[in-house]
């Protein structure tokens, strides 16, 4: 291991302790996440598994910012990102966590290039740049064929392709993805999975929640989730 | 900007949503338009209408308006000189005014085979009531013709025969034949009706009221205004009524007041059209997104760029909507003027929709407000939802 694949590993992207999430619905008490404690550090590649309602979203809009646990610490390259107002956090997302989700949520209306070069605009990158970047991007995940077609004019493979080039946008540390081969057939999340694995070579770190046993056995590491809990 | 190219894009994702609404705003647009002008039209028009002919004040009988009512002011003439010697008056113009019968070739009865004709006497030498066409001035037999009239085939040499309505018995004394020496154009004339007009001592006999005058307008020294005159020779004359044009204006506006009413309430109307519609569909066209919107604020889309986004779209289809409905405001007022310049009793000089620049921008501003404004209720709504929750519902 070369000294600066050491350094990179020591750097710790992600650290959450004794993270708790609790809803009230209609009067029940419902504990989605119930005192998890973790790390993810950078050129970490881990895998959520877990059986459906397990709290695997719930914890990945934890880390990534999305959402605020009702008690416990989460920082986030080094900031705690529990203190931070909602535009403080909306920033910290756009410039440090990239997120891909399993509908893809991209706009029908802009093109694949449109698509990945809206989180720049909102960084205040310059047209001539983002551009540049996006077209790099696009043909970084094996698009740049496509970049002036629409998501409805693609396939959903190259829809999720579009959503991870944009979630890469602002060259984040961090790739969240939730259940990013939920729409997928076999061949095509078998796609996605080398495509995980050459971004985290390439030094991305990355946290999947997913029941794509192929994907979760292809990351780095694995953690199951029963009921809100790590399962020892 | 990336994100108003989303916008108006978003727009033709829908173009049949779209197109109806920008129809629908359109014609509040047109209406609000109609109301600004009909609201200010009035007014100005009468203003213009009443000094057209460089008169600045009326004399009317002591309790009533200029041709109210059939009361006349006795001693013309001698009132006329006591005006004229007043301070800051520079001319006085008699005017009587009266119905009489003109010889038609149809029927020969005492009032069959007539035609019903409003005929002013003037000093054709001071007179503000009719401009010449062709032609010239009347002379003691002679009469000008209003439009109206030459229209039926009358033409300066021709003669005509009028006199008083009343019995066969007077008729005799009071029926007079003229020529026809000029065509002119009545300023005060409604529509459809029917004018003429002789020296004031012919109409006097005529009507057998010697020396009377049912109204002299005033021009008054350049420079002087015109309700301080009026008001100093209202002290003198307590036995006259005087008004300068703007109280007249006014005393119409508020005859007229229900007009502007009509107008406020169909102006404030069109505006809760507007406010409603771009409502309506933007909130259905923000809940459509509502997954998008969590999933964009996800990855770091700021609330105010969303918003920005959204109140651009409505913004997009207002000016889109104001643009049509301008012109479609212009064309509906054009018509309108139409029918109610046949009002009845009203100069048909007097123009109802009058087209002024800020009034275009106006409505524009109204309808352009009420859509942005209406547009921001349901994007900001759509901010407060909470993004994970949002997110867990749009997820299968
Ligand atoms: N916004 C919310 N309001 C109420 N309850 C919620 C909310 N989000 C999640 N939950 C509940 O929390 C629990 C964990 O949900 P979560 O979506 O994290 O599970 P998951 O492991 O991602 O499930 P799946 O594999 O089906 O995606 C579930 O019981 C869910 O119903
Ligand atoms: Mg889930």
């Amino acid at each position: 291991m070369s000294a600066e694949r050491a350094g990179r590993e020591q750097r710790r992207l992600v650290e959450a302790r004794d993270v708790r999430r609790e809803y009230r619905l209609k009067g029940d008490l419902i504990e989605a996440v119930r005192g998890i404690s973790l790390e993810v550090s950078a050129g970490d590649f881990l895998a959520i598994v877990g059986p459906s309602g397990s709290g695997k979203s719930t914890l990945l809009h934890l880390l990534g910012a999305v959402d605020s646990p009702t008690s416990g610490a989460i920082y986030l390259d080094g900031s705690d990102v529990t203190v931070m107002t909602d535009a403080e956090r909306a920033r910290f997302r756009l410039e440090h966590v990239g997120l891909v989700f399993q509908r893809f949520h991209l706009l029908p209306m802009l093109t694949a290039l449109e698509n990945v070069e809206l989180p720049m605009a909102e960084a205040g990158l310059a047209r001539k740049e983002r551009e540049q970047r996006a077209k790099a991007l696009l043909t970084r995940v094996g698009l740049g064929e496509r970049l002036r077609h629409r998501p409805g004019e693609i396939s959903g493979g190259q829809r999720q392709r579009v959503a991870v080039a944009r979630a890469l946008a602002n060259r984040p540390a961090l790739l969240l993805a939730d259940e990013p081969t939920g729409e997928l057939d076999q061949s095509t999340s078998a796609e996605m999975l080398e495509l995980f694995q050459s971004l985290n070579e390439d030094g991305t770190a990355i946290v999947v929640a997913t029941h794509d046993l192929q994907l979760a056995e292809g990351a780095r590491r694995q953690m199951t989730l029963v009921d809100g809990k790590i399962r020892e | 900007m990336l994100i108003f190219r989303y916008s108006a894009r978003e727009l033709l994702r829908h173009p049949a949503r779209s197109l109806l609404a920008v129809l629908g705003v359109a014609v509040a647009c047109a209406m609000l338009l109609d109301m600004l002008m009909l609201g200010g039209g009035l007014n100005a028009s009468f203003r213009s209408l009443l000094t057209s002919a460089g008169y600045e004040l009326r004399v009317s009988p002591a309790g009533t308006l200029p041709f109210d009512t059939g009361a006349t002011i006795g001693d013309a003439s001698g009132v006329r000189l006591r005006l004229e010697s007043e301070p800051g008056i520079d001319a006085v113009a008699p005017v009587l005014g009266s119905n009489l019968l003109i010889e038609n070739s149809r029927g020969a009865g005492p009032d069959e085979g007539t035609d019903r004709l409003f005929v002013l006497g003037v000093d054709p030498a001071e007179q503000g009531i009719y401009r010449l066409t062709s032609g010239v001035d009347p002379d003691e037999n002679g009469v000008v013709i209003g439009r109206e009239l030459a229209d039926t085939g009358l033409a300066i040499g021709d003669s005509i025969s009028l006199r008083a309505p009343g019995s066969f018995a007077e008729a005799g004394r009071r029926t007079g034949s003229f020529r026809v020496t000029g065509v002119a154009d009545f300023l005060y004339a409604s529509s459809g009706e029917r004018s003429a007009a002789v020296t004031l001592p012919t109409l006097a006999q005529l009507t057998d009221q010697p020396d009377r005058a049912s109204l002299m307008m005033v021009r008054i020294t350049e420079g002087e205004n015109p309700d301080s005159v009026a008001a100093a020779l209202r002290l003198r004359h307590p036995e006259l009524e005087i008004a300068s044009v703007g109280q007249l204006v006014e005393t119409a506006a508020r005859r007229l007041s229900y007009f502007r009413q009509l107008a406020a309430i169909l102006g404030t109307v069109s505006l809760v059209v507007t406010t409603l519609l771009i409502g309506t569909i933007m909130a259905i066209s923000i809940n459509d997104r509502y997954g998008t919107i969590a999933a964009l604020r996800a990855i770091g889309i700021s609330k105010r760029s969303i918003v920005a986004a959204f109140l651009v779209e409505s913004l997009l289809l207002c000016v889109l909507a104001a643009a049509v409905g301008l012109g479609l405001g212009l064309l509906v007022a054009g018509q309108l003027e139409r029918i109610l310049s046949d009002f009845p009793g009203l100069p048909s000089a007097i123009r109802f929709f009058v087209f002024e620049p800020d009034r275009l921008a106006w409505a524009a501003a109204g309808v352009l407000l009420a859509g942005v404004g209406a547009a921001l209720v349901p994007a900001i709504r759509a901010m407060n939802a909470p993004i994970a929750a949002t997110l867990h519902r749009e997820e299968p």
